[in-house]
């Protein structure tokens, strides 16, 4: 735990590339962090600066290239000193951002930990590239992998840890480090989750409920997304061809005398009007990334619904085979057979056992009874503390995600009356020109 | 010709053109949100515009809005003479026989001319009557450039002859079509205008009208002369003719295209605004924002529909009728030329005979007269053509920025409602956050 890295200090939020959107959203963020818990970004300013492309060999030894990040921190403290020092820096590319996620899912799975970007553009409007080494999807990207960041050190339980706290500050040696953990080794395959899913048969409600709402938005908001970059399309397309107007009213302007100057004005406007686009639709980009953002997170509660149920069932089937041990020994003692078993069915036809062999049976029986009771206990007490802490941090996340969404919401609700208020000026400043005529 | 006072248009009961309110400029004043909250939430919504003074403006029905577009051009029309003479073309109707159904229009003229009887007229004409009128200025007035119709036939399958859309761009074709008659100096005077106008029953004799207009192109189509020095500003109209054609026809194909793309946009739009319904109903404090997002996109595609019918109605067939009437004004110098061919074939015939006959015979001076006087009206039809061609456009064109701006403003005003009741929310939370967090 690195809880005491430094003297106590005021928060502040030191990243000056976030929009203001964002920032607002991370003071937001803060603030509620800071009534309740300790914060790292109070100790501290990150900030993923820029992007670089290095060349080197990957697993099956073949030459690749590959874009590696420039992550920045510097402690708070520093700052509010008057002095401004350098930050420390140093690189990471994506699959070591992946590392370090899958590692915190691993050790914390009751957390709704924060998802990345994309790691290949896909739902894309077809002026936007599909392609990772494009400018503006690594731009895209680095404003992403920062927000993780971010959203990893605001969070009450994962700013404490101290895997991320080195993926932070020391270049070298991180990756050993992770694997040392032996974190993959604790992870609980797909299959069982999957296994466990199935059988589970009394998973708390509430969590039945998230998994089924955590469905519904991934659906709708793909589906929104899929229909929004069709749009877009579209009104790339109504934009771009008023272009041609400006061509044209150009070349009629040529053969006119009295119209000649209003209509040559008026296509400049016709030709801004078109350029106009491009800034507008890369404006909106911002929007559907907030989306995803919430659409990669569906999978995060997805997790921690599995973990429940798999937890849960673990805490089943003690229970049952406690119940089943318990069964067997009234059965001996008793002398009755109602449970179904091989020994019982040998014994029956083969004859009775002697009553030493029964006294023996009877006290391993009795060994895993107290055995079966321990565990039931513990996996209890498991399943109760999990289901404690993932509640509390799935409430938390339920308040960032309305937070979160309603703002996205409202900036594009901005961003349309923005776009409108252009578009009256461009045609109020075309039909100034057509009145002059 | 009875003695009459000349009468003011204020007779007829309806306001001078000076008190209307200026129907662009009125639907601007309610279209631009206010900063007072109260007259955006009364306007938004409601079909029926009311005016900052309180008084309505009249919703526009067809014969409303085009009256008042009637007006608007006459006052753009004065050139500092006394307009006497003003057409009208509304009020279609149908009539059904038991021979055929077509559609009728009233023709109401008012005037304060001698050579008409009374100061006013009202008639119905057909489609038809037009086009004998129009067939009638051409046999009298061949020197002169006539005003085209909108086209005479439609394929039946096609186009509904009778629908609102096709009716109302007919209308407003024909009506275009008189009033360029009625304001030219020497067509508005013709007699079959005034019968036109004025006559309870057309008495066309149509047969008879036919043969004659055949002789008169025959005598000036197919004069079979080859024409020798062409004047100079003639074959500059020509030349300026082809290539405005070629101008048009590139912006109606844009303005389709247009069209289309708009289309095509309204039609995933309106499958976008239900996603974020869809979304609203497994949410719960979200459920206001994504509902508003939703209304706004509904409201963007009523608008964008608005827009591609307006444009579809009002700007195509205005550019397209255009094209007809360059073709009348190309027709009318091939006649020229051919006038002026005949001359000088004539005169040539002459120059070779002139040891029989000493002087110049008449007829070739009948004919260089002619070539004169045609010239001149073209001339003076061309000046005019020109004229009221960049009022056309510029009428035309700031149309369709009016009805951008209409849009764009329609959507605004929809947006702004979901920003009202979200965005004091926003500054409650900025507050809060500013106020407990330094830099």
């Amino acid at each position: 735990m690195m809880a005491d890295s430094g003297p106590e200090e005021i928060a502040v939020i030191g990243n000056t590339d976030l929009t203001s959107a964002e920032l607002e959203n991370n003071i937001k963020n803060t603030m509620v962090e800071i009534e309740k818990w300790t914060s790292l970004l109070r100790k501290m300013e990150i900030s993923v600066g820029e992007a670089e492309k290095r060349t080197g060999k990957n697993t099956v030894n073949m030459q690749e290239i590959y874009t590696v990040y420039l992550i920045e921190t510097r402690p708070v403290d520093a700052v509010t000193e008057g002095i401004i020092p350098a930050p420390d820096s140093l690189w990471r590319r994506y699959s070591e951002f992946e590392l370090l996620r899958n590692y915190l899912l691993v050790t914390y799975p009751f957390v709704v930990v924060a998802p990345l970007p994309e790691k290949r553009a896909e739902i894309v409007w077809h002026k936007l590239s599909a392609d990772n080494m494009d400018p503006d999807f690594v731009e895209r990207r680095r404003v992403g992998l920062e927000n993780f960041l971010l959203r990893l050190a605001c969070h009450p339980v994962l700013c404490n840890d101290k895997i991320f706290y080195i993926f932070l500050t020391e270049e070298k040696g991180w990756k050993e480090m992770v694997y040392e953990t032996g974190f993959q080794a604790k992870a609980d395959s797909r299959l069982k989750a999957m296994n466990a899913a199935f059988r589970v048969k009394n998973p708390d409600k509430r969590f039945t409920e998230l998994k089924h709402y955590s469905d519904e938005l991934q659906t709708v908001v793909s589906q929104l997304l899929r229909v929004r970059a069709r749009v877009a399309d579209r009104l790339y397309g109504v934009y771009k061809v008023h272009g041609n107007y400006g061509r044209v009213f150009s070349e009629w302007s040529a053969i006119e005398k009295e119209m000649g100057d209003g209509l040559q004005s008026a296509g400049h406007h016709m030709d801004a009007y078109a350029a106009s686009v491009d800034d507008i639709l890369e404006e909106e980009e911002h929007y559907a990334d907030q989306l995803k953002e919430y659409l990669f997170y569906t999978e995060a509660l997805r997790a921690v619904c599995r973990k429940h149920e798999l937890t849960q069932f673990e805490l089943e089937m003690a229970a049952q085979d406690l119940a089943s041990k318990k069964q067997q020994k009234e059965e001996l003692v008793t002398g009755t057979v109602r449970t179904f078993s091989l020994k019982g069915m040998t014994s029956k036809l083969f004859g009775q056992e002697t009553a030493e062999q029964r006294e023996a049976k009877l006290q391993v029986l009795e060994q895993q009874i107290e055995e079966g009771e321990e565990a039931v206990k513990e996996k209890n007490t498991e399943s109760d503390e999990f289901v404690k802490t993932a509640w509390i941090d799935i409430e938390h996340f339920k308040d960032q995600k309305d937070r979160d969404l309603k703002e996205a919401l409202i900036s594009y609700a901005i961003m349309q009356i923005s776009r409108c208020k252009k578009g009256i000026q461009v045609w109020t400043n075309a039909k100034e020109c057509f009145n002059k005529m | 010709m009875s003695a009459c006072t000349p009468k003011s248009l204020a007779s007829s009961g309806q306001k001078p053109i000076q008190e209307m309110c200026h129907p662009l400029g009125a639907e601007e004043a309610v279209l631009t949100p206010s900063p007072d909250v109260r007259n955006i939430t009364s306007s938004i919504g409601e079909k029926d515009q009311i005016l900052p003074n309180g008084t309505p403006v009249e919703t526009s029905s067809p014969s409303s809005s085009s009256s008042l577009l009637n007006r608007l051009q006459l006052d753009d029309d004065l050139d500092g003479e006394t307009r006497d003479l003003f057409v009208t073309v509304d009020d279609p109707k149908k009539h059904v026989s038991t021979m055929e159904t077509y559609i009728t229009y009233r023709v109401v003229t008012k005037t304060t001319r001698v050579e008409f009887d009374l100061p006013e007229y009202t008639v119905r004409r057909r489609y038809q009557d037009f086009d004998w009128l129009r067939t009638k200025l051409e046999d009298s007035q061949p020197t002169h450039l006539i005003p085209p119709l909108p086209e005479k036939f439609v394929m039946k399958g096609v186009v509904d002859r009778f629908s609102e859309e096709f009716v109302e761009t007919r209308r407003k074709a024909l009506d275009k079509f008189l009033k360029r008659v009625a304001d030219h100096p020497v067509l508005s005077f013709n007699e079959h205008l005034n019968s036109f106008l004025s006559a309870k029953d057309l008495n066309k004799r149509q047969g008879l009208a036919l043969l004659s207009k055949m002789g008169e192109s025959v005598k000036y189509v197919t004069g079979g002369y080859k024409l020798r020095g062409r004047p100079v500003e003639f074959s500059a109209m020509g030349d300026y003719l082809d290539m405005f054609t070629q101008k048009l026809g590139t912006i109606d194909r844009i303005a389709q295209r247009i069209i289309k793309e708009q289309s095509e946009y309204l039609a995933e739009l309106k499958e976008y605004g239900p996603v974020y319904t869809t979304w609203a109903a497994s949410e719960a404090e979200l459920q206001g924002p994504l509902e508003g997002v939703a209304s706004c996109m509904a409201n963007c595609s009523i608008a964008l529909d608005e827009l591609t019918q307006d444009m579809s109605g009002d700007f195509l067939p205005v550019l397209r009728e255009y094209v007809l009437y360059i073709e009348s004004m190309k027709a009318v110098l091939k006649k020229r030329d051919n006038v002026q061919a005949e001359y000088e074939a004539k005169l040539e015939a002459a120059a070779l005979r002139k040891e029989e006959r000493p002087t110049v015979p008449t007829d070739v001076e009948k004919c260089q007269d002619r070539v004169e006087c045609f010239n001149a009206d073209l001339k003076s039809d061309w000046d005019q053509w020109q004229n009221n061609k960049t009022q056309d456009f510029r009428q035309l064109l700031t149309g369709m920025a009016d009805h951008n701006i209409q849009y764009y403003e329609k959507v605004t005003a929809g947006d702004y409602w979901l920003m009202l009741s979200y965005v004091h929310l926003i500054q409650v939370v900025v507050q809060g956050a500013k106020g407990s967090v330094s830099y």
